[in-house]
């Protein structure tokens, strides 16, 4: 089951943000997408994940059209994507925000609002083991009962990347995970990234400006240039590419 | 100072005014939608309840002569579906067109009401509701069990929206209503659930209607003018918006500082002074809660999740590594 892009193409006003992209990520496969400031990778997000659909082209996973599909759709078919900018349920707590991405919309009715049904508590006392799980995993655990507006950015991004995992995605897109985080999370994040894909088979879609982090985990690498593919390959290829090079050189952030 | 029975009066309007407060909150508190179009929910569930159980000899177009205990819930759930009606449409707006849209539905259902004379009796209105256990308590005596329906149903108004915010559904409607872009990125189905809770609004204050009528005894178009609605809003402003209990204790707070403001003695040559300073009077209790509880009487955050944190902090600081095994038992329970 793969994300399969053809010919994908988005433009804002005169500006060509993602020009005609085709691309393969596999659903098992750890995939960065890298290019500078303004490649039009976030634009891509946007686009596989309904939130902003392409003005051309089809994007599929596994044996599904997705373009066009409402962003609620597309997540329920397992791809599961983070934001940039990590702002969260920001009256939530984690442990709310965490539960609340582990809740199936069967137990999300009025039925059982009004405590009609039993299916509820046991789904939800599961959620709470992993939840706390998930946070220890990502030394988080002593912000469970913290409100999301009241965490660090860095706190906020690891928030974003546990609630995703809470929602049993079939494929991860991470916007910039690293971004904000203390050095020794990104350590936690990348090993659990690592170990998702080897373990559970659970692949991701990576967008980040660290590249030593990317390059780490990456099976696979994308290069974004003003909306067009550069260039392809496995990490070590697309680190001695010159082109790359050249692209990044002086926008690369100290 | 005045009779009890005044005050007996006063705490079944506020009661009353409470259960409209809370329903109110399901909707704008948690989901995020905010309604002016109480009184227009209000009349239709008022107008249904009466219309089913009016007596034949008013010469009403239709009147079934329906028991009350049969039309209490036949009105809650018209209401849910005037609501739908209304939501359907409306909430594909954004939240400053939506607000101005509930508000003109609730005009409509008034205007709607007066000219539909016929089924309505219009603006003559029918006099002398009939009333619970009307038979067996007579006189002023009666007031007492009005105030008792009204506090009954108060309660279970409160124990209803308590389950529906701390459920999984509310949690969500909230998270929603927070950042609707995360949500739908979980798959969240945003539209739906709030069209749901919108309905689900609905029939909680057409649940209210028939304990209202109790109360004034007759009905006529101009009792349900948009004033209804914002005596509502500024009870749960104060109370606190999004919180489990502030519709509950605003509505007491203000209906009961309303009612004595009007039994300030004045010169009856200055009575219309009275009148006239008494919104301003009310505006000032609004402004004092706010400046020093912003968010109300209660509050959202002291109703969820964040009362873990106090507890734990409550039960004592022991080792540090004994704060998780705490937190976990806690959650289960
Ligand atoms: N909603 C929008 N309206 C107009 N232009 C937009 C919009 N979103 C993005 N753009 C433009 O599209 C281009 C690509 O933006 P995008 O956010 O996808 O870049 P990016 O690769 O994610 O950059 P960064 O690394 O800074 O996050 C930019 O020129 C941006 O200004
Ligand atoms: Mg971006």
């Amino acid at each position: 089951m793969d994300l399969v892009l053809t010919e994908v193409r988005k433009t804002f006003g005169g500006v060509v943000a993602v020009d005609d992209v085709s691309a393969v990520m596999p659903q098992d496969k750890v995939t960065a997408l890298i290019g500078p400031n303004g490649a039009g990778k976030t634009t891509l997000f946007n686009a596989i994940t309904g939130f902003d659909p392409p003005d051309r082209g089809s994007i599929s996973f596994g044996d599904r059209r997705i373009d066009g599909l409402p962003p609620w759709r597309v997540a329920e078919l397992g791809l599961i994507r983070t934001f940039q900018t990590p702002v969260g349920f920001t009256t939530l707590t984690v442990r709310e925000s965490l539960l609340t991405a582990a809740t199936p919309h069967f137990v999300e009715t009025p039925v059982q609002a009004l405590g009609l049904g039993r299916r509820a508590r046991g789904h939800e006392r599961a959620s709470e083991a992993r939840a706390e799980e998930l946070t220890a995993d990502l030394g988080m655990a002593d912000l469970l009962d913290v409100r999301t507006d009241e965490l660090s950015a860095g706190d906020r991004k690891l928030l974003e990347f546990a609630r995703s995992l809470m929602a049993e995605p079939k494929m991860l897109l991470l916007d910039e995970p690293a971004a904000a985080v203390a050095p020794a999370n990104i350590g936690r994040l990348s090993q659990l990234v690592r170990r998702l894909c080897d373990e559970r088979g659970l692949g991701s879609l990576i967008i980040d400006h660290n590249l030593s982090f990317l390059m780490q985990i990456a099976d696979e690498v994308h290069v974004l240039d003003r909306g067009a593919l550069l260039a392809s390959g496995p990490p070590s290829e697309i680190a001695a590419n010159p082109d790359v090079m050249r692209v990044y050189l002086g926008e690369e952030q100290p | 100072m005045t009779n009890p029975i005044f005050w007996v009066g006063v705490l079944t309007l506020a009661a009353i005014y409470a259960s409209l407060a809370m329903a109110l909150n399901v909707e704008s508190g948690w989901g995020g939608m905010w309604d002016l179009g109480i009184a227009g929910l209000l009349a239709a569930g008022s107008y249904c309840y009466v219309i089913l159980t009016a007596d034949p000899d008013l010469g009403m177009r239709f009147a079934p002569g329906l028991s009350m205990w049969v039309a209490w819930p036949l009105s809650a759930l018209f209401t849910g579906l005037v609501a739908f009606a209304i939501g359907a449409p409306a909430l594909r707006l954004r939240r400053e067109y939506f607000l101005i849209t509930t508000l003109a539905f609730a005009e409509i259902i008034r205007q709607l009401v007066v000219i539909q004379a016929d089924f309505t009796r219009g603006t003559l209105g029918i006099p002398n509701i009939n009333r619970p256990f009307d038979s067996f308590v007579t006189g002023r005596d009666y007031n007492y069990v009005l105030l008792v329906i009204a506090a009954l149903a108060a309660a279970v108004m409160y124990l209803v929206t308590r389950q529906i915010g701390s459920s999984p559904f509310g949690r969500t409607l909230r998270a929603a209503r927070d950042n609707e872009a995360v949500a739908l990125a979980l798959g969240k189905r945003v539209n739906r659930m709030r069209i749901q809770t919108f309905v689900l609004a609905g029939i909680l204050i057409g649940a209210t209607a028939p304990v209202y009528l109790f109360y004034i005894r007759a009905i006529s178009p101009q009792l349900f003018a948009p004033g209804i609605t914002f005596t509502v809003w500024t009870a749960l402003v104060i109370g606190g918006l999004g919180s489990i209990r502030g519709g509950l204790a605003g509505a007491f707070v203000l209906i009961v500082f309303t009612e004595a403001v009007g039994l300030i003695e004045v010169d009856p040559a200055h009575i219309n002074i009275l009148v006239a300073i008494e919104p301003m009077l009310v505006g000032l209790l609004l402004v004092l809660v706010l400046r020093f509880r912003p968010d109300g009487l209660f509050s959202e955050r002291d109703s969820f999740g964040s009362r873990r944190t106090q507890a734990e902090r409550a039960s004592g600081r022991a080792a540090t590594a004994s704060s998780r095994p705490t937190a976990a038992a806690q959650a289960s329970d």
